[in-house]
């Protein structure tokens, strides 16, 4: 038997090679994959963490960047309680994308989900997006936004644990069962003032 | 005085009595001690004598010992001396083998190098082969020590040089007759010279030109394949899905290559060497594939239909179900069936390879590093062919080709709804499942584990949203009051009913349209459950050896369709509530609050005449039995049972609340008693679950109202044997007991409860 409370569903999409298996690895297993070939599909990963005394689950669904494989990944975005849309800080065109992944989360995604920014591979000295570009960007779109780096093991921890509590923190507000499936418009609309906050 | 000192003396020898008894008994057990004693001194002196004998003897062996261990130090010393004249002899043996070997070799390379001239004068390349192979079997630094060791130099070189010069000139003999038998399609040929190759030490030239030849052989097959695949007249039977056909043909022909040449492989180029073979021929493969994949996806113009879908579900993806002109699912049908065939035989020609290399690999090379390291090309080279991207695109085109089919299917469904007569639920109910868990079963058939859950996720979007949001719509349309003869408005319409689109005043319809929705949801919640346990069984079938990661993500997307049913019951509990307000509580409200119509202070006469006439209760009963009857056939078993449920949680608050208005005597109370007996006698026996509970306050208000004084209570209150688990609280019981006009309120107030 699990003796978790709590299980979340965390999605992390993003262009190809941003990092993100990295990230999910740095965080399930604490390594940097050597040798990390494209993820293939979606891959699946566990991890239970402490939440002041609660056990929280975080169920994490790592998906391919590649195109062919949209058509697999969509169909996480629903059931997914928090998604991560990761960019590669010193790859533009990764960050000019994120526009086109932003309307797949409004298409896709529930209204609710909690949405998070990352800018990956700070450990680089290749930077080409400034952080007060991704920053403004996140602002403007009521994400999180947070810059990380899988290598050097840089916020991945911090990432993560901030979504696991904010999770919970919405967990308990909303213990009220839903009964009308059209009421929670209403919660959606409180939720997102707390959307604004970030995490650094 | 006298008596005193006499008592002090019989005192005294008594003690000394005891005392001598004491003494007397140590005596003899001391007796007996020396006794025993006496009994072991010839024992022990005989011992003392045999040891005394044995004195000598012990001397002797302690001198014996020390000469044993100078022996066996002397011993020590020489086998030491031996063990190294045994080295030295090794050693001597050693130089005597390698001069062995080494005039062997000499030898050999005389008879080499005679034999391998005459061997390629006579055509005889085997021969010549075996020589040169024997040639390079020879440690070659061994050979130029023996060079430098000799005195007659001049020959030995000279044999050294015939060698290499023959094998140079084997190995450009046998390429270019092994070229010129595949120009001449001489089979014989190619496969005589595709074994000398490896004796001459070209293992690698020798996989690298056999596996080009098949490969030749093989693009031949595939091109003739494609052409007679593209001209397949229409009418053809096989038409559908004669591009899986193609595709099964190439792999079935590179399966047979692989498996009949292997052994040959294994055989004269060594096993481990798999590898190197079937990369040459997966180009053959990607390229092939490639080709099929393109020209299926231009004959059945793949690009259009993914197109149309993708259209229609962004146009629709707001509201569900709208009404635009869209592809007709059951025209993808039969493509669909097409390519869940095409990706399925991708994947298990993968598969094939790699069970065939691993195996290879594993008896050929031992060596840890070298091994990871050929696994680790041969899973790029799956990885990485286009015959794994082809396998992606293809699942890629069957899931939005699947996602369609199932959304709008299961849209047709919603929409074609219609009722049988004599059904309790309607026809999307059972259609909306079939689609459903055929769109599933086709995903397993794809046999990609990442294909069937993204079907599963479909599936619980399907169901959680557009299923039941029909059907709560439906409810939401309400249960029309009025008046109810809900089996007449089933039998009018055992046709179509067509939701949504009901005339304003159609009650009978709208009531009938509800009630089919709530079974509906009750039905789907079975078919929910048992769809999860169908497609687990079935999945565990088509994929064996899941690992626990593919187990967890199967089960985390399964638990999405487990959650339709909590969806459902809410559905449910919302209609019940519905059917509450407007079906249950504006009936049996009245009918209750007959009961302040009459006197519950009665006389015997009174009494008599009243239990003659129609009493309150069976009117009751009679209309609960209209009202229950009306439902019994048209509610699903579980809803019906929810709505006795309902029904009589209404009818006993509120009867409850009518007591509470009403004053009794005792003849009053004796009725009531006897009408709350027979109310709840006759509601259980209409349930399965356990009814008699929701009766406990009202039994309770009645039997206090029958008590024959105040103070019977004790003897269903606090330690009484008679006592009872009350739902009433100690002032309600008070409250109650006013309700009596022949108690006293004082005596009640005394009352310690
Ligand atoms: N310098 C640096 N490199 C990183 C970092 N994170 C990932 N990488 C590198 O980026 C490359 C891609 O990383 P992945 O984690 O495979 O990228 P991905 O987003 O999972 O890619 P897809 O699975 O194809 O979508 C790898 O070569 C990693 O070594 C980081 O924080 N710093
Ligand atoms: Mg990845």
């Amino acid at each position: 038997m699990d003796d978790y409370k709590f299980l979340f569903k965390v999605v992390l999409v993003g262009n190809a090679g941003v990092g993100k298996t990295c990230l999910v690895r740095r965080f399930t297993q604490g390594l940097f994959p050597p040798g990390q070939g494209a993820t293939i599909g979606v891959d699946f990963m566990i991890k239970t963490v402490d939440v002041g005394n609660e056990k929280v689950k975080l169920q994490i669904w790592d998906t391919a960047g590649q195109e062919r494989f949209r058509s697999i990944t969509q169909s996480y975005y629903r059931s997914a309680h928090a998604l991560i849309l990761v960019y590669d800080i010193s790859c533009q065109p990764t960050f000019d994308c994120l526009p086109d992944w932003l309307r797949e989360i409004e298409e896709y995604a529930s209204s609710k989900v909690l949405r998070v920014l990352v800018g990956n591979k700070i450990d680089r000295d290749d930077r080409e997006i400034p952080i007060q570009v991704g920053e403004e960007f996140a602002e403007r779109h009521n994400m999180y936004f947070l810059e990380t780096s899988a290598k050097e093991s840089d916020n991945v921890e911090r990432l993560f644990m901030q979504i696991a509590e904010d999770l919970m923190k919405q967990a308990r507000m909303t213990n009220v069962p839903r009964y009308d499936p059209n009421s929670y418009n209403v919660d959606s609309s409180s939720q997102e003032s707390s959307c604004c906050s970030r995490l650094t | 005085m006298v008596t005193l000192k006499d008592a002090n003396y019989s005192e005294i020898e008594h003690q000394c009595q005891l005392e001598l008894e004491k003494l007397k008994l140590e005596e003899e057990s001391l007796i007996s001690e020396l006794n025993g004693m006496l009994n072991q001194r010839t024992y022990i002196e005989d011992k003392i004598k045999g040891l005394s004998r044995l004195m000598p003897t012990l001397k002797v062996m302690k001198h014996e010992a020390q000469e044993l261990v100078t022996t066996i130090n002397d011993i020590s010393d020489s086998s030491e001396k031996i063990s190294s004249k045994i080295r030295q002899l090794d050693l001597a043996r050693g130089n005597v083998d390698e001069c062995l070997l080494r005039v062997n070799d000499l030898i050999d390379l005389e008879i080499c190098s005679q034999g391998v001239q005459q061997a390629i004068l006579d055509l005889d390349y085997e021969k010549g082969a075996a020589h040169v192979h024997r040639f390079l079997s020879m440690d070659q630094s061994l050979l130029k020590r023996t060079a430098n060791d000799m005195n007659n130099v001049t020959n030995m070189l000279k044999s050294v040089r015939t060698l290499q010069d023959a094998a140079s000139q084997l190995r450009a003999i046998v390429e270019h007759k092994f070229n010129e038998a595949i120009t001449n399609e001489d089979l014989v040929s190619v496969e005589r010279f595709f074994k000398i190759f490896p004796l001459l030490g070209m293992h690698q030239e020798g996989i690298r030109d056999f596996c080009s030849f098949l490969r030749t052989k093989i693009g031949l097959t595939a091109d003739k394949n494609l052409k007679s695949a593209i001209s397949t007249p229409l009418a053809d039977k096989r038409h559908s899905i004669i591009y899986a056909d193609t595709l099964i043909l190439l792999f079935e022909g590179l399966a047979r290559v692989i498996d009949t040449h292997q052994p040959l492989i294994e055989t004269y180029y060594g096993p481990g060497r798999l590898l190197s073979a079937v990369s040459i021929l997966q180009k053959e493969c990607d390229k092939q594939v490639k080709r099929i994949v393109l020209e299926w996806g231009k004959a059945r113009q793949i690009q259009k239909k993914i197109q149309q879908v993708s259209e229609t579900s962004r146009m629709t993806s707001s509201g569900s179900f709208s009404k635009i002109e869209k592809t007709d699912p059951k025209d993808l049908d039969i493509v669909i069936g097409e390519i869940t065939l095409m990706h399925f035989r991708c994947e298990i020609y993968n598969k094939f390879l790699q069970r065939k290399v691993l195996a290879d690999i594993e008896v050929g090379i031992s060596e840890t590093e070298q091994k990871t390291k050929s696994i680790k090309t041969l899973e790029q080279l799956i990885l990485n062919s286009d015959l794994s991207q082809c396998k992606h695109d293809l699942l890629s085109h069957y899931l939005r080709l699947e996602q369609y089919f199932m959304e709008e299917s299961v849209a047709k469904a919603v929409n074609m709804d219609s009722l049988e007569p004599g059904q309790q639920t309607s026809s999307m109910v059972d259609d909306t499942f079939f689609i459903v868990r055929k769109c599933i079963r086709r995903s397993i058939s794809t046999g990609s584990l990442d294909g069937i859950c993204v079907i599963i996720n479909n599936a619980c979007r399907v169901l959680e949203n557009d299923y039941c949001d029909i059907l709560k719509a439906r409810l939401k349309q309400g249960y029309p009051s009025g008046y109810l003869d809900l089996t007449q408005a089933y039998n009018v319409l055992h046709n179509s009913i067509q939701q949504g689109r009901l005339q304003p005043g159609d009650t009978e319809q709208s009531r009938t349209a509800f009630i089919v929705a709530l079974n509906n949801a009750d039905i789907s919640t079975e078919y929910v459950t048992a769809l999860v346990d169908n497609i687990m069984k079935e999945i565990e079938g088509a994929c064996p050896n899941m690992n626990t990661k593919e187990q967890g993500k199967l089960e985390s997307c399964l638990s999405g369709i487990s959650a339709v049913s909590a969806k459902l019951s809410e559905i449910i509990e919302y209609g019940i509530q519905q059917l509450k307000s407007t079906a249950i509580k504006p009936r049996v409200n009245p009918w209750v609050d007959t009961f302040m119509n009459f006197s519950h202070q009665l006389s015997e006469d009174e009494l008599s005449a009243y239990e003659a006439g129609e009493s309150f209760v069976q009117t009751l009963i009679m209309n609960l039995e209209t009202l229950l009857s009306s439902f019994k056939h048209i509610l699903s078993t579980n809803n019906y049972e929810l709505f006795i449920q309902v029904l009589t949680l209404e009818v006993t608050q509120r009867f409850e609340k009518v007591v509470m208005k009403s004053q009794f005597n005792r003849l009053g109370g004796l009725v009531l008693d006897k009408e709350v007996r027979s109310l709840a006698g006759y509601i259980v026996s209409g349930t399965y679950w356990s009814a008699r509970d929701q009766f406990a306050r009202l039994t309770q208000i009645a039997t206090i109202l029958n008590f024959d004084y105040i103070e019977e209570i004790n003897d269903y209150y606090g330690n009484a044997d008679g006592a009872i688990n009350w739902r009433l609280a100690p002032s309600e019981i008070k409250t109650v007991l006013n309700l009596r006009t022949d108690f006293k309120s004082e005596e009640i107030k005394r009352l310690r409860l």
